[in-house]
């Protein structure tokens, strides 16, 4: 082989390598990763059931479809800054950048693996979900689409928080999202349960639009997507992409 | 000699005056085709600095850096096409083999299947790694999880080969295997930046050694230059009398040396 004849290998190929070398690294823990999700997602459909009993019928529909939203949304915002922390510390991820692979074929490669991972969860608390307070789903064609949007716009700030900020705070970060996306967020009930300043917070933040969209897609005939959390998830989308690629690029 | 990596005026500095530290200050360093500079100097120096700057982590405050002809510091992309990188920290490999590790590494820098299996497993030889090179990498020792990170770097070398500290946990009889490979390497072609402490060893591979003091080049010459410039016993000797003698002694050295 020449020295000096290195030309990087074609994108796909490289975002295959990649998600092989991530998946390889994550071998040992990838089994459990994936039970954390799954038993992420049955409790919070089961363990909410505990707390409100027999739910109404509408609630039901919150409850049942709010664990897809919490799993993907927990894989992004709080697994992803962990594992990027930790990579950012022990000094992978400066020498992944050392290679030459576009930034944004590095942040495919990471989200689709934490899509995978968090996919198993998504279904399962779907699933169980309907079955524990006998709702009827209705999916629609644009469920996968609605998925995949949430998780990479999760995965994306998850991405950003880790890269922009020191990796104890990241860490420290992450943590605290799990509680306000359990309990402090418009996921498994209404917004009009909220105090009305953070009911208008969420009007601008994600986690709203990412469960609009997962019901709007799980139960299409009672749910549809309202336009503004299609523009400010869209919106979140974009420019979580965007600073996400940027804080991979940026040179200290 | 073609110049493959030539550094002009490179300044940087973490944080503002009065606090905060000049890593580097006006470091030049040009490095041929076929050449192996060591690039010497205490903690501190301003090593690891300049290699993060060549290959796109860190942005020079001044200066240049050319590499392959590019301009590194407003081109990243190219230089880390140009440039391997073996880190100074050992990049954690859990759950890979050695053998997967070089060979997928490889693979991302662009080389063909066949290609890569063949100089994986010629450095799996050359270096002695065969035991382990099937093992996850958890169960092996941080030599041979030294060795193997060079093997990443040396897999698919690119015009310029950053070595940053490679000889570190590494036994003294795989340490002659792994200088033997250092030279090939550069015998093949490429430019190595040899960033070590190992003083005494590096001066029987270094075509030239540039030696850096508090982000400063306080001498840029051949080891033998060097040695018989200070009538020492070795390089070593030249460079604990340069760095060792104390933070001022060797002002007078900059001018000396060419």
């Amino acid at each position: 082989m020449s020295a000096l004849a290195i030309h990087p290998a074609p994108v796909a190929r490289q975002a295959g390598l990649l998600l092989q070398w991530q998946f390889r690294r994550m071998s040992r823990f990838l089994p459990l990763l994936v039970v954390v999700q799954i038993l992420l997602a049955m409790t919070t459909v089961l363990g909410y059931g505990l707390l409100v009993g027999t739910p109404p019928p509408e609630q039901a529909l919150y409850l049942a479809t709010g664990a897809s939203t919490v799993t993907l949304v927990m894989v992004g915002l709080v697994m992803t800054p962990q594992m990027v922390a930790q990579a950012r510390t022990e000094g992978s991820l400066d020498w992944m950048r050392t290679l030459p692979v576009p930034r944004p074929v590095f942040l495919g490669a990471d989200l689709a693996l934490w899509t995978l991972i968090a996919l198993p969860g998504m279904v399962l608390g779907v699933v169980s979900g309907a079955l524990k307070f006998h709702v009827h789903l209705s999916l629609s064609p644009w469920l996968p689409v609605a998925a995949i949007v949430v998780s990479l716009t999760a995965a994306c700030v998850g991405y950003a928080i880790a890269c922009l900020l020191p990796p104890q705070v990241a860490q420290l970060v992450s943590q605290v999202l799990v509680f306000v996306v359990l309990l402090f967020s418009p996921v498994s009930f209404p917004a009009s349960r909220l105090p009305g300043w953070l009911a208008q917070a969420h009007q601008w933040l994600p986690v709203q639009p990412m469960a609009d969209a997962m019901r709007a897609t799980l139960v299409s005939d009672t749910f549809t997507m309202p336009t503004r959390s299609t523009i400010v998830l869209a919106v979140w989308c974009v420019a979580s992409i965007a600073v996400a690629t940027w804080s991979l690029r940026k040179r200290a | 000699m073609d110049d493959v990596l030539v550094i002009e005026g490179l300044r940087k500095r973490y944080g503002t005056p009065p606090k905060g530290v000049q890593a580097n200050d006006g470091v030049d360093l040009r490095i041929g085709a076929g050449q192996v500079v060591g690039l010497l100097g205490h903690n501190g120096a301003g090593k690891t600095t300049l290699v993060n700057q060549v290959v796109g982590l860190v942005l020079p405050d001044e200066g240049s850096i050319t590499l392959g002809g590019f301009d590194a510091v407003a081109r990243p992309e190219e230089a880390r096409r140009l440039a391997s990188v073996q880190a100074q920290a050992n990049v954690p490999i859990t759950g890979l083999t050695p053998r997967r590790a070089i060979d997928l590494v490889g693979r991302l820098r662009g080389g063909g299947r066949a290609d890569v299996r063949r100089r994986t497993e010629h450095l799996l030889d050359a270096l002695d790694l065969g035991p382990w090179a099937d093992v996850t990498a958890e169960k092996v020792s941080g030599g041979v999880a030294r060795l193997t990170a060079f093997a990443m770097a040396a897999v698919a070398p690119g015009a310029l080969v950053v070595l940053d500290e490679p000889t570190n946990d590494v036994d003294p009889v795989r340490r002659r295997l792994l200088w033997t490979e250092i030279r090939r390497i550069a015998d093949e072609g490429a430019a190595v930046l040899l960033v070590t402490h190992n003083v005494r060893e590096a001066e029987t591979v270094v075509d030239r050694v540039t030696i850096l003091d508090h982000g400063h080049v306080l001498a840029d010459e051949t080891p033998a230059g060097l040695v018989g410039f200070y009538g020492s016993e070795g390089l070593e000797d030249v460079y604990i009398d340069l760095v060792g003698s104390g933070e001022h002694g060797s002002e007078n050295a900059e001018e000396n040396v060419a």
